[in-house]
Parts: structure tokens; sequence; C-alpha cells
């Protein structure tokens, strides 16, 4: 208390004494808590990419860092960021609010700055193994089993067939999704983290009884490679292509010359490949599938660019004969119909009896699926005892090495990021089997599962920060969306359609750094801390603390009186209020 | 340099003139176009102060509270429902002795929703230790203003200045602008005797026993009786300066007065008209404008009132299960005067209904007629 000298009679209350001593911690009855949780993109991404921090370092301008955490999850982002279905973007939050954050292009985005200043990524690697790993194929499987596998400690050699390692990547995806030099990159980084890829060495089954002595393991991802017959008459005229072949002799340097009309049979996304090539090379080409578009397994967005650039599909048609006709082909079609829907909501179909008509083509290509080139590459066939992972399957010989089958052999979805789930959870499932025994495998990765899974994550199982994550998935009604603006989404820079014909170009083109941190900023970051300092500015105790140099904040629980505002405030649901326990 | 001006331009005018660095206000008419203004004036540089748009009344005066605190001049506006709303913070900004000025445009208290003229949401919060002025005209409006600062950073308490919704706020007239040269003498820069500082920290408004409470309470009181005083010597400065004074009452034709009106706001105006005509015809009349409210100017208005005959007081107001509030004032001020004269209570103009020349006339002849006052509140022109 003290009083003013002057006329006025001025009495008020005023001390300087430290309110230090008022302990406000001893009210409190809920203590709030720093409690990163899970974002729903990481856990849809099968490679379980930390997609929240991801966005988070790049808005940031953080760029080599937000690599960095791709790659400790991921070895393909430049590919990724091309080819991948990016399923992390159908359950963005941001998606509820006004449009999903373009994960994809922002990922893309971070690895041409990458190999623009043609950065070497810092990743931790453990101490080296004495096991030596054998890998049979170098398409994104393989390759990421051994990238996964040299992490962990693990001497890798890779067995390729083809002259280049890289697989569909390399002789199935059409130039104009993916770039020759954006996946030689990122196989050359990958080589660099000591794996030996060794080329043109076909693997047969008897390569498994040479390497016994060799290896201790060895990873079997060669993938389908053998076009599966659709059994109707005529099919055997050599004339009818093969699809998956068409496009591995365009992108062995040949240039075909599909003139005229071209059947290509088929709904997934080697139809799709083969008749963008066809329009490419000069022809016309029609897709007959016997569903309809909107149960076809080619990616919507392929198809409609498809069919923008002048593909034409007639959808309900199925070939039933093939007939050569002086130098072209009469196709018959056996027209379908729709009885009802099956449990993921494609069309069930049955002839429509009597209903057929002829087409004439000039070529015909099939691409109607694939499987594998062996019969040994089914893990079906071999003795021992067995473990069924999500993405991979694990067999333990009575004699011999171990095998784990991965990639398009196993996996329900056959797409890049998929493949790299898989090549990933056999790195772990080895590590685990060589540390501590095969019934270690399943609890040791279920503790590395993002949110409820299945994707796993290689930081949590090398023990790194992200261990420490809630796997609680953020929704989009615990996020404060009073701290947002709406914004559009970025609108993809493409090639004009007249320009896509005339090539094999590229579509999407680069975006700029200013429009990659902005589209980046759009992001809710769910469930991690971005420094906002919200919970600084809201909390009436002066109890958040910044922490000096490492970014972090901590609460001071002596005065924190558990108020909850800093919780309520935080935009991302980075905080939890819980309950004191007596 | 005279202007023909809106009374809520009189009163940013003024605030633009006295450099208020803070202002902080939530729209309601009829106050809106006050802090429209300044906030054009804070947007384009014209005004060097920072303009805090909250989401209510009671956040306004709150985030002022804290400005005030920190050693600026402030300034917020608000009428009716709004000036209600701030309720708790009026008695906290007393309490802290924080010389905070408000505009306030009187406006009727819902429902039924009326935006027209009623003193009663100013006059409700009488006991909130503000010093309140009432004004007769945007001269005055803008004078005041000026005053009003002066008036408050020397005793430490906030003042309300109190303008009737449309007649006066959304009324042009001729208002003589001063310059800011002769502004600054009149009101130099805010001095704070206190302010948070964080030089030197230290914390107020704590937990206080009660005696320290109850001797704060009586500095209040203190203060505000101080204020008479220094009114007094403002408005000789102010005139000497700007050739313009007002009282806190004004006494017109009173000395020989036979009845005499006591009014407030833009209803004084009116009456000045009535005093001429009942003056040319040989009537005694005079009126007492109340421009201060509080602190209640007792002893002008018992020298200037307790000789007459009858009072007559005319309340755009009203408390509900006593009377007009003017008129409970003048009985209390009059009632220690031996002989004083009876006081007749009129209510008129609420609502915003005109109080027009016939109707001031009808209660003066009413007065004139009746030997006594036959109850408390006479209703007019209901």
């Amino acid at each position: 208390m003290n009083e003013v000298e002057n006329t006025i009679p001025l009495l008020i209350p005023c001390s300087s004494m430290s309110t230090e001593s008022n302990k406000t911690g001893s009210w409190r009855f809920l203590r709030p808590l720093f409690d990163e949780k899970t974002s729903p993109c990481s856990a849809a991404c099968p490679a379980g990419e930390d997609i929240a921090r991801i966005e988070m370092l790049n808005a940031q301008g953080m760029f080599k860092e937000a690599w960095e955490t791709i790659l400790r999850e991921n070895p393909f982002p430049a590919v990724c960021g091309r080819i991948c279905p990016h399923p992390c973007e159908a359950v963005c939050n941001r998606g509820e609010y006004d449009e999903a954050i373009a994960i994809h292009t922002v990922e893309r985005f971070l690895a041409e700055t990458a190999s623009r200043y043609e950065l070497k990524p810092s990743l931790p690697r453990l101490t080296a193994k004495k096991q030596n790993i054998g890998v049979v194929g170098a398409g994104p499987a393989g390759l990421a089993a051994a990238y996964f596998l040299a992490q962990l400690g693990y001497s890798c050699d890779v067995f390729e067939a083809m002259p280049e390692p890289g697989g569909l990547l390399r002789w199935g995806i059409p130039l104009y999704r993916l770039p020759i030099d954006a996946m030689r990159n990122e196989i050359a980084q990958i080589e660099s983290q000591s794996v030996h890829i060794h080329t043109g060495q076909r693997i047969g089954k008897k390569f498994l009884q040479d390497v016994r002595n060799r290896y201790n393991a060895v990873f079997i991802g060669c993938g389908h490679s053998r076009t599966i017959e659709i059994g109707i008459t005529g099919e055997e005229i050599s004339a009818v292509e093969n699809g998956l072949e068409f496009l591995k002799r365009i992108r062995s340097g040949e240039s075909p010359s599909p003139r005229g009309l071209s059947a290509v049979i088929g709904g997934g996304n080697t139809a799709i490949d083969v008749a963008r090539s066809i329009v490419r090379l000069g022809g016309k080409a029609l897709i007959l599938y016997r569903r309809r578009r909107r149960d076809m397994p080619a990616f919507e967005e392929e198809v409609q660019m498809a069919l923008e650039e002048g593909v034409e599909l007639r959808e309900l048609v199925a070939p039933v004969k093939i007939t050569e006709d002086g130098g072209q082909y009469i196709l018959t079609l056996q027209e379908m119909k729709i009885s009802g829907e099956d449990s993921r909501g494609r069309a069930n179909i049955l002839s429509d009896e009597g209903k057929t008509h002829e087409l004439y083509v000039q070529h015909v290509f099939k691409a109607t699926g694939a499987e594998p080139a062996e019969d040994w590459l089914n893990p079906a066939e071999k003795p021992g005892t067995s473990l069924t992972l999500s993405n991979a399957v694990l067999v333990r010989p009575d004699k011999g090495p171990a095998l784990v089958f991965g990639g398009d052999l196993i996996n329900d979805t056959m797409s890049v990021v998929h493949a790299v789930a898989s090549g990933k959870q056999a790195a772990m499932a080895l590590d685990v089997l060589f540390q501590d025994g095969i019934e270690a495998i399943a609890p040791k990765l279920r503790a590395c599962l993002v949110g409820q899974g299945p994707s796993l994550s290689m930081e949590m199982y090398m023990g790194g920060n992200r261990l420490s994550r809630n796997s609680h998935v953020v929704s989009y009604n615990e996020i404060n969306t009073d701290y947002f603006q709406f914004q559009p989404r970025i609108k993809q820079p493409r090639l004009l359609r007249e320009e896509r014909l005339r090539s094999f170009e590229e579509i999407d083109l680069k975006i700029s750094t200013n429009l990659a941190i902005r589209e980046a900023d759009r992001c809710f970051n769910c469930g991690i801390c971005n420094q906002c300092d919200n919970c600084c500015m809201f909390c009436p105790d002066i109890a958040v603390i910044r922490e000096k140099g490492n970014q972090k904040r901590r609460i001071d629980y002596d005065y924190c009186k558990g108020c909850g505002l800093c919780v309520v405030e935080c935009p991302r649901n980075a905080m939890t209020l819980k309950e004191e326990e007596l | 340099m005279k202007r023909v001006i809106e009374g809520s331009h009189a009163v940013a005018e003024a605030v633009r003139l006295a450099k208020v660095q803070v202002i902080s206000a939530y729209p309601i008419t009829p106050q809106t176009h006050i802090v429209e203004i300044l906030s054009e004036y804070c947007a384009g540089g014209t005004m060097n102060a920072r303009f805090l748009r909250v989401e209510s009344e009671h956040s306004a005066l709150a985030a002022l509270i804290g400005a005030q605190s920190c050693g600026v001049r402030t300034f917020t506006a608000t009428a009716s429902q709004g000036l209600a709303l701030m309720h708790e913070l009026l008695h906290w900004t007393s309490g802290a002795r924080l010389p905070i000025v408000m505009a306030e445009v009187n406006r009727a208290l819902a429902p039924g929703w009326n935006i027209w003229t009623d003193q009663t949401d100013s006059l409700a919060q009488r006991d909130t230790g503000w010093i309140q002025m009432y004004c007769e005209d945007g001269q005055e409006v803008l004078d005041s203003m000026l005053q009003a600062y002066r008036l408050a950073e020397r005793v430490y308490l906030p003042v309300m200045v109190v303008l009737d919704a449309f007649y006066l706020s959304h009324t042009y007239e001729s208002v003589d602008i001063p310059t800011q040269e002769e502004v600054d003498r009149f009101l130099p820069l805010y001095q704070p005797r206190f302010q948070v500082d964080t030089a030197n920290p230290c914390a107020f408004g704590q937990l206080v026993p009660p005696g320290a409470y109850m001797k704060m309470r009586s500095d209040i009181a203190g203060a505000m009786e101080g204020s008479l005083n220094f009114l007094n010597e403002i408005q000789r400065e102010f005139y000497e300066i700007f050739q313009r004074r007002y009282d806190p009452v004004e006494a017109i034709c009173c000395d020989d007065a036979e009845i005499i009106f006591v009014t407030s706001g833009t209803v004084t105006s009116t009456c000045r008209l009535v005093l001429q005509e009942l003056r040319d015809k040989g009537e005694k009349v005079g009126i007492l404008k109340m421009k201060l409210f509080r602190p209640f100017p007792v002893a002008m208005v018992r020298e200037a009132a307790s000789r007459a005959k009858k009072i007559a007081v005319v309340d755009r107001n009203f408390s509900f299960g006593a009377s007009g509030i003017f008129a409970q004032e003048l009985r209390a001020a009059l009632c220690n005067v031996p002989e004083h004269p009876p006081v007749f209570g009129y209510i008129a103009g609420i609502g915003g209904l005109d109080v027009t020349v016939e109707l001031l006339k009808e209660i003066y002849w009413k007065t004139k007629n009746a030997a006594f006052p036959e109850k408390e509140s006479i209703w007019m022109g209901i």
C-alpha cells in the first residue's frame, strides 16, 4: 500500500512484492499436458510419413529437415510426390474445412528442392550388424527393404534381372507421370546408404539354394510381371499385345506407332497408361471395361486426364472373341448388366444374354492384371514356419535363410507407397527376428504403429522422437478452427492438353517455393506443436515456459492452476487436459 | 474554425485534439458514428492511436482499464445496453482510480427495443464513482470532452460525457473546433501518478483489509468533492483560452424567479424558448440547467433554488418505485434547507418522445396552479 502525495487523496493497493511465493499450482485439479497426437494423414499413409510435421517444417522454410523427415519413412519422395494415389489427402481434416492440403505437391517440391541443392541427408543409422541380406528385385519394395535394412545396420545386395533398377517405376510407369531423373536420383540416394545393386542378374528358383551360405535372409519382391490370360478365343493371336510389355518397350527406348484405333482391355492403371501412351504415339485408344467407370481400379485422376487427352472409354462390355480380318481385328463384345453391388460398392456383373456386337480395331492390348512370373514366388509353396503380416509374409524354412515376400506379391493395393510399406515392414521383421526371435515380431511391430495402423514408422522403431506421440488420431472437431482462415488449395500447374499430346513430357509442372510454403502453411498440423505460442499467450499464470534453444515448451506446475485455457486455445490439439491423480 | 458537424463528430474531434492514445469500443446505435470516425482517424494516420476492436462493451472497458493502467490517455463510447454491460467495470475503473473518459449517448433500455433518447441508462450508473456531465449542444459536447480529460487526470476519477441520442448525437450544428495549439495549452500530456511499468514491476488492485478499503472509498468520495473545486479552476483556464465556460449548474434568470425549471440535456434549449415567452408575459420563471450530475453540486443548487417558491423538475428518466432521478436529487439537496420550496416532479420525453414548448408550458401552468405537488411524479404526454 502506498499513498502518492498530492492534494487529491489517492490510496490504491499496490504491491511490488513478487507473487512467486503464491504457488497457485496447488489449486489445480486438472492438468494440461503437451501431448502430441497422430494426424489422420500420417495414419492413412501406408509409409506412415510424419506429414503434419513435414508440412510444418516446409511452412517454416526448413526444407532439408522436412525432406529428411520424409526419408526416415520413405526413400521415394520424388516418386511418391508424383505417382502415389495419396490416400493421405482423402482423410485430411482440412478437407472438412475448405479443401485438403496438396500433400503430394509439397512432397514433390521438397524432393526437387533437395535435388536442386544436391542435399545429402543426415539420417540416423544403427550400428553395423553381422547379418547379410539378399534382396531379389530392384523395384520399389526391394529397394525400400534394402534402404531400411541399411538404416538398421545390415549390408544388402539387391539383384535385378533388368539392366537398370527401378522395376515398374523404370519399365512400367510412363515418363509423362514419372520422369527418369526423379527416380534415378532417389535410387542413387539409396545406393549411397551402402546398398549394392547388381543388375542383369536373373534370379531363378535355384538361386535360393546358391545363396544359402552367403545370406542370412532373402527378401523377395519381384512383383507381377506375367499378364493374366483373359481366357477368350483368339487371345493367342500374336498381334494381341501385352500392355505391360508395350509400356516396357516404350521405356526401353522403342517408339512403336500404333496407327488407327487400339482397343485396350482392362480397367486398371496399366490400361490407362497404355491408352495414354497410344495417344501420344499418334494412335486412338478405346478402353473396354466390363464394369462401370466408378468401379475401375485405376486412380480416378488418371482416368480423368486420359479422357481429357482423347482416350475413349466403353463401360460394361467384355470381349469374348478376337478374330483377324485382313490386317485388322474384329472384337466380339458381350454387353454386361449390373446385378447389385459387392461389399466395396463395386458392381456385380452378368452377361446381358444375346446382346453382343462387333468392333473393328487395328490393335488390341491386354491390360487385365498380372501375376507372379514363377510359381516359387508364392510363399505358400514354402515349407516351414510362416508369419503373415499386413504387407509382407515371413517364412522360416526348416533349412536355409529366412525368406520375406513383399511388394506386389503380397499387397492387395499395388502402389509404390504400398511397396515401400512392405519393404519397411520386412526390414523391421528381419531385424526383430535376428535380435529377439520370431515370437517378438508382432509385439515389436505393434509398438511402431502410426495411429491404429497398419502403417509403421521406422523413426519410432529406431527410438526417435515420434515414439512419444499419442496414437490418438486427431479428428476435425478437435481442431480449433477459429485460428484458421479459408484459403483455396494450390492449383497444380499442368501442361496444356495440346502440349501433352505431342510428347511424353511430364504433365505436372514444378511449383515455386512461395506457393509450396503457402500450401504447407494451410495445414492444421493436426496434433503437433508448431510453436504458435497460443498456450503462452493465453496462460493467465505465465506458467507456459519457452525453453531456450530447443524450441520446446513446458508447463510450470508450481503455478499452473489447471484452468485449461491453453488446451482450448491450442489450434491443433497438441495438448490434453487430464484429471489430476489424487 | 467553425464547422457544421454532428454531435457525434464533436466528440470525435475532441478525442483527436486530446491526443488520445488508446480507443476501444463496440458499436451500438446511436454511438456508432463516434467510433466510426475515430477508427478512420486511426487507420488513416490522422490520430496516432491504437483502435482496439473488441467483442463486447465489457471487453471494451476492460481493455481500457489495462491500457490506462499503463499510463496512456484512453477513450470509449457507448449507449444503453452497452453501458449496462459495462456495469461491473464501471465500478472497477473508479476503484482503481483510472481517469478514463467515455462518451455516453443516452438511449432507452430494452425491451421494447428503442434507440431514442432516455437518460435512465446513464443515471442508473450514478453510484459507480464516475463523474457525469450532461450536454446541451454540439459545442458543449466538444468542450466538455476536453474538460473531462483535464478533470479526470487531475482527480483520478473516470468521467462520462453524456449526450442525448439523435437530438444531439445525430444533429448537425455549427461547432467551433479549436486548433491543436490551443488544446495543447489547455490539456497537457497525461502524467500519471502511478502506472504499470516493466522497469519497476508492481501489481495493482490486490486484496486489502477492511480498514484500508474504507479509506480507499473515502478517498474516492474526497476526490469527487475535490473535483467541484477543480472544475471551477478548469473553467477559468478554459475561458481564458476559448472564451466559453460551463458551470456545474447554470442558473438562468433564477434571482427573482418564483418557479424554477430544472432541466438537463437538450431539453434545456427548448426550455430557454419557453422562458423567454413566459417572461415576456410577466411570469417570474427561471431555469436551473444541470450540467454536472456527479458529483451532485448540492451547494450551487441550494444557492440558486432555495429562494424560489416552487421547483419543477423535468426528468427524461425514471427510477421505478421512486420518481424521476433529478427530482430525487433535488429533494435530497434541498431537504436540509429550512423552508425550502416544494419539488414538483414531471416525467417527460421518455423513449425519445418530443419535449415540446407546449409541453413545458403545460408543466409551468400545472406547477403554478397547484399549491403543493399532488404526487411525486406526473407523467406528461401520455
